[in-house]
């Protein structure tokens, strides 16, 4: 009788553990590591985040079809963000989690028009029909800004800039947060605002 | 009247459109060469609409006129195409809400957006807060003091959007209204008037109720103490906070309803910075018992939930463990344990075998607090109220436990033994079932000590009931491992056995002394039951005490006899047995509580309206005389009715409302049990109060109307006056 009671008593405890076992969850958290991942570029070539360790690395959430995004392009505003950051030896990975048939999918011969008629500078651009890398930071957004430390760890998430329009106008009147964040890392400072609400359009996953 | 408003609609219509010399104007980034429409064909208090692809935007007035020193209310109307949104001041994922500039004439101020609620718009992984179909932005203006009746002012809206379905557009217009001035009463513009009514019946209600957030980890949690509110009517809750970083959009929300709060729980946003205090909508969706869902939507404002004020897990277990060892003390428990400490005491000599002891008593009372706790974790998972010693709500239980406190107090009385297995006296400690006396002695503690509270359980215990099973659980555990601390120590270590003087005839003194404890406790126990069961259950409960102290009396006495006398003995006592347990049909609320109208809450004495008992032959009387009639369903342990009456049933304008209706007001009180008032509700499809009806006379075509649980001023006084409505016109009709 004793045993039996010990044997429902040991259940319950094991019960009540398996219940407080928290659901795993490893959203992208500042000052944690980044969520690692593999991705395919415009060229076929496969790119993995955690193989890039040693260099800063800038994640561009892109859609072409979007208003916003084409206010920072339109203004050259994106391009001008990307190459002081590749100046400063940065990885750019501008990345896109349009699902076929949805606003901003390109294949990869697209991709590579859209970089040269804009003028702009990424390092990749990794094609994500799927939304597994958008998925795994969560990207909602376009633009949705990621920077990566040298050492992998996330060190900002959120808006491009301080002004959520679609108007070019404010471009000037705004601060940058990616360009502001860059400065901060080379200077060796922590970064003062690592996370920012982002805007734009919502990333237009597969489901 | 309503053509009088028309024929001035048409009116100012006509100056509307003539002062508007410059038209609305549009510069959405896609749509070139969109004109605006409309103006002249107006019929009321509109200006013209601004038409891009997705959305007809309109400024209206509620009211014809302006009326100085008012505030005046004017509300951005969006038509919108089907499958695009337009965004709430939380746009949620992705979105953008609306914003208006105003330009307004000297001495005139706009205020900000009054948000209607929003629709959660899930886009694929993401979820956007918005509006689809139709988006009315309230938006209050005061007029100046000295704004001079016979002029006319136009106010003008700069206002942009974004509109999304897959894609999003920014657009954006102005809207213009000209108004003229006057100093009358306003008339409701004709077609305005309805659509400022609908979103007014909208509109959020400030929370009755308090609320708490706390973040922790990635979960956002939020507390709102709406004790008595059941799980059951509840068909969806959601939290809409306003500002970005709180939750993540498109996590689900868990609700768990305790009877105490409503708690929703989901995963935490990435904010910046930390919150001062968390604000947002809480929409709740009820269902009612015919079957029609009520949704309402209340303004929070939660702080955070205060660590000294909220204890932790770790001070609940602390507290659960100190208030477990407390409990060892109360008049219920320490009888039953001082009589095992002294079956220890004789057999100190025994060193090891105590351990084993003390090992299978601790085992016996978690195992029995195991029970207790999944019990009460599952009467809260059904919705209801539960703490400590909820049992002795229901009057059997108490009545067992009076003849368990009466048959303990007559064995300790020396009236009778039970070879010792109860409480380990006399057994060999050795044996085998030596150590499941020991554990049936755990068990038993934890009985006898369910009448009982220790201070510090309240809190613990409290505490536990508002977490997970598995927190709740380990609180419990807790408790239960204070309780059989010192019995534990106690045969761990011999050497405190020495410290009780040596065994001897003072321990049969004092074994018969704790009786006494035990016959108190019955006689409590037996008080609480003539309480919640009337007169009878407390002569049956006596009744029963006594033929049970008999049957043991006749099972001891005969024990001894040769012969016939035994079998006698022994049926005699088992029929006094089988009788002393027939009392409790007494027990069992067949002997309802007379309705007393003073029990509860708020009397009749205080201001408002006038209760008179409830019953169904007052009811059915009530309603033959051809009248209205409100029932309202309390009890004095029910705190969200106690806040309905407090907030809306003691209004002067309800009590107006009910007086107009010439409605007669019932009170059904369900502090104790009652059969007739629990039918009734069960009428309804509840199992407990709060519940309003409002019942249409005799005769009458309509059903009879249920109130949601949470009464609103404005929800309540509509109701009655839609139900005097149709009692004007079953009059007008028949009769």
């Amino acid at each position: 009788m004793t045993e039996r009671f010990m044997t429902l008593t040991a259940a319950v405890f094991a019960a009540a553990l398996l219940v407080s076992v928290p659901a795993a969850a490893s959203a992208p958290e500042v000052g944690k590591k980044a969520p690692d991942f593999t991705g395919v570029d415009s060229n076929g070539a496969k790119i993995t985040l955690s193989a890039l360790r040693g260099k800063l690395v800038v994640l561009e959430w892109t859609n072409h079809g979007c208003p916003y995004v084409s206010k920072h392009y339109g203004a050259g505003n994106m391009q001008k963000t990307q190459k002081a950051a590749r100046a400063k030896g940065a990885v750019w990975l501008s990345i896109v989690s349009s699902a076929p048939g949805r606003q901003g999918h390109v294949d990869g011969a697209g991709a590579n028009r859209l970089t040269e008629s804009r003028g702009a500078a990424p390092s990749h651009v990794i094609l994500d029909p799927k939304g597994i890398v958008g998925r795994k930071y969560e990207a909602t957004n376009t633009p949705h800004m990621f920077i990566v430390g040298k050492d992998g760890t996330l060190l900002y998430m959120g808006a491009i800039d301080s002004i959520r329009s679609a108007n070019p106008a404010d471009i000037p009147r705004a601060k940058n947060y990616v360009t502001a964040a860059l400065t901060e890392i080379a200077a060796g400072r922590k970064v003062s605002e690592p996370v920012t609400r982002q805007y734009g359009c919502s990333v237009k996953y597969a489901y | 009247m309503a053509y009088l408003a028309l024929l001035a609609g048409f009116a100012i219509a006509g100056q509307a459109a003539a002062q508007t010399s410059q038209p609305g104007t549009l510069r959405g980034l896609d749509l070139p060469g969109l004109s605006p429409q409309g103006g002249a064909q107006r019929s009321g208090p509109a200006g013209p609409a601004v038409r891009t692809r997705h959305v007809t935007a309109e400024l209206l007035s509620e009211h014809v006129t302006l009326r100085p020193g008012t505030t005046a209310w004017v509300a951005l109307h969006f038509r919108i195409v089907p499958n695009w949104h337009t965004y709430w001041r939380n746009a949620g994922d992705s979105g953008e809400a609306t914003r208006i500039d105003w330009v307004l004439p000297e001495g005139y101020a706009a205020g900000d957006i009054v948000w209607l609620p929003p629709e959660r718009l899930p886009v694929g992984p993401l979820v956007n807060y918005g509006y689809s179909d139709e988006a009315i932005h309230l938006v209050p203006i005061t007029v100046p003091k000295d704004a001079r009746p016979g002029t006319d002012a136009t106010l003008t809206a700069n206002a942009s959007w974004l509109v999304c379905e897959e894609v999003c557009i920014p657009e954006e217009g102005v809207l213009k209204i000209g108004l003229p001035v006057a100093g009358d009463p306003p008339i409701a513009g004709f077609r305005e008037g309805p659509i400022f009514a609908k979103a007014r019946a909208a509109l959020p209600k400030p929370s009755p109720w308090t609320a708490k957030y706390r973040f922790d980890g990635n979960r956002f949690r939020l507390d709102v103490a709406a004790p008595g509110l059941k799980r059951d009517v509840i068909e969806d809750a959601w939290f809409y906070p306003y500002d970005h970083g709180v939750v993540k959009y498109a996590a689900p929300q868990k609700l768990t309803v305790s009877g105490r709060a409503l708690t929703l729980e989901t995963r935490r946003g990435k904010a910046a910075k930390p919150f001062a205090q968390v604000g947002g909508l809480l929409v709740l969706k009820e269902r009612l018992a015919d079957g029609k869902a009520v949704t309402q939507a209340f303004r929070l404002a939660a702080s955070e939930a205060a660590p000294a004020a909220l204890i932790g897990f770790w001070e609940a277990v602390l507290l659960a463990l100190l208030g477990g060892l407390i409990l060892n003390l109360m008049p219920c428990v320490l009888p039953v344990l001082a009589v095992k400490a002294l079956g220890f005491a004789s057999h100190a000599s025994e060193g090891r075998g105590m351990a084993r002891h003390g090992a299978a008593y601790t085992v016996g009372v978690l195992a029995s607090f195991a029970i207790v706790g999944a019990v009460l974790l599952a009467v809260r998972s059904a919705g209801q109220a539960a703490g400590w010693g909820f049992q002795l709500q229901e009057p059997v239980f108490v009545l067992l436990m009076a003849y368990l406190m009466v048959l303990i107090g007559l064995n300790f009385a020396g009236l009778f033994e039970i070879g010792g297995r109860f409480a380990g006296i006399g057994s060999s400690l050795a044996g085998r079932s030596g150590l499941s006396g020991s554990f049936l002695t755990g068990v038993l503690a934890v009985i006898v000590a369910t009448p009982c509270t220790a201070p510090f359980m309240g809190a613990a215990v409290g505490f536990a009931l508002g977490q997970t099973a598995a927190v709740a659980l380990a609180v419990m555990l807790a408790l239960g491992l204070g309780l059989a601390l010192p019995f534990l120590l106690l045969s761990m270590a011999p050497a405190l056995l020495r410290l009780i003087p040596k065994p001897g005839p003072w321990m049969v003194r004092f074994k018969q002394f704790l009786a006494f404890p035990m016959f108190a406790t019955a006689a409590w126990l037996i008080w609480v039951l003539s309480l919640q069961a009337g007169d009878a259950a407390l002569l049956g409960a006596l009744a029963g005490a006594i033929l049970l102290a008999f049957a043991v009396w006749l099972w001891q006495a005969s024990s001894g006899a040769s012969g016939r006398w035994r079998p006698i003995g022994i049926g005699l006592a088992a029929v006094a047995v089988v009788t002393a347990f027939a009392m409790v049909r007494f027990a069992d609320s067949g002997m309802p509580a007379p309705v007393r109208a003073d029990r509860t809450p708020e009397s009749a004495a205080a201001a408002g309206i006038v209760w008179e008992p409830f019953s169904e032959a007052r009811l059915a009387a009530l309603r033959a005389e051809g009248r209205p009639v409100f029932i309202n369903f309390t009890a004095a342990w029910c705190i969200t009715c106690i806040a309905n009456e407090k907030v809306v049933l003691r209004l002067e304008s309800v009590r107006r409302a009910v007086d107009e209706a010439g409605m007669a007001t019932l009170k059904g009180d369900w502090t104790r049990r009652d059969p007739v008032i629990t039918e009734h509700l069960a009428g309804f499809g509840r199992s407990g109060v709060p519940l309003y009806v409002i019942y249409p006379p005799k005769g009458s075509q309509k059903k009879p109307m249920v109130l949601p649980q949470i009464l609103t001023e404005g929800g309540t006084i509509a109701a009655i006056r839609s139900m005097a409505e149709e009692t004007r016109r079953a009059e007008r009709s028949g009769d």
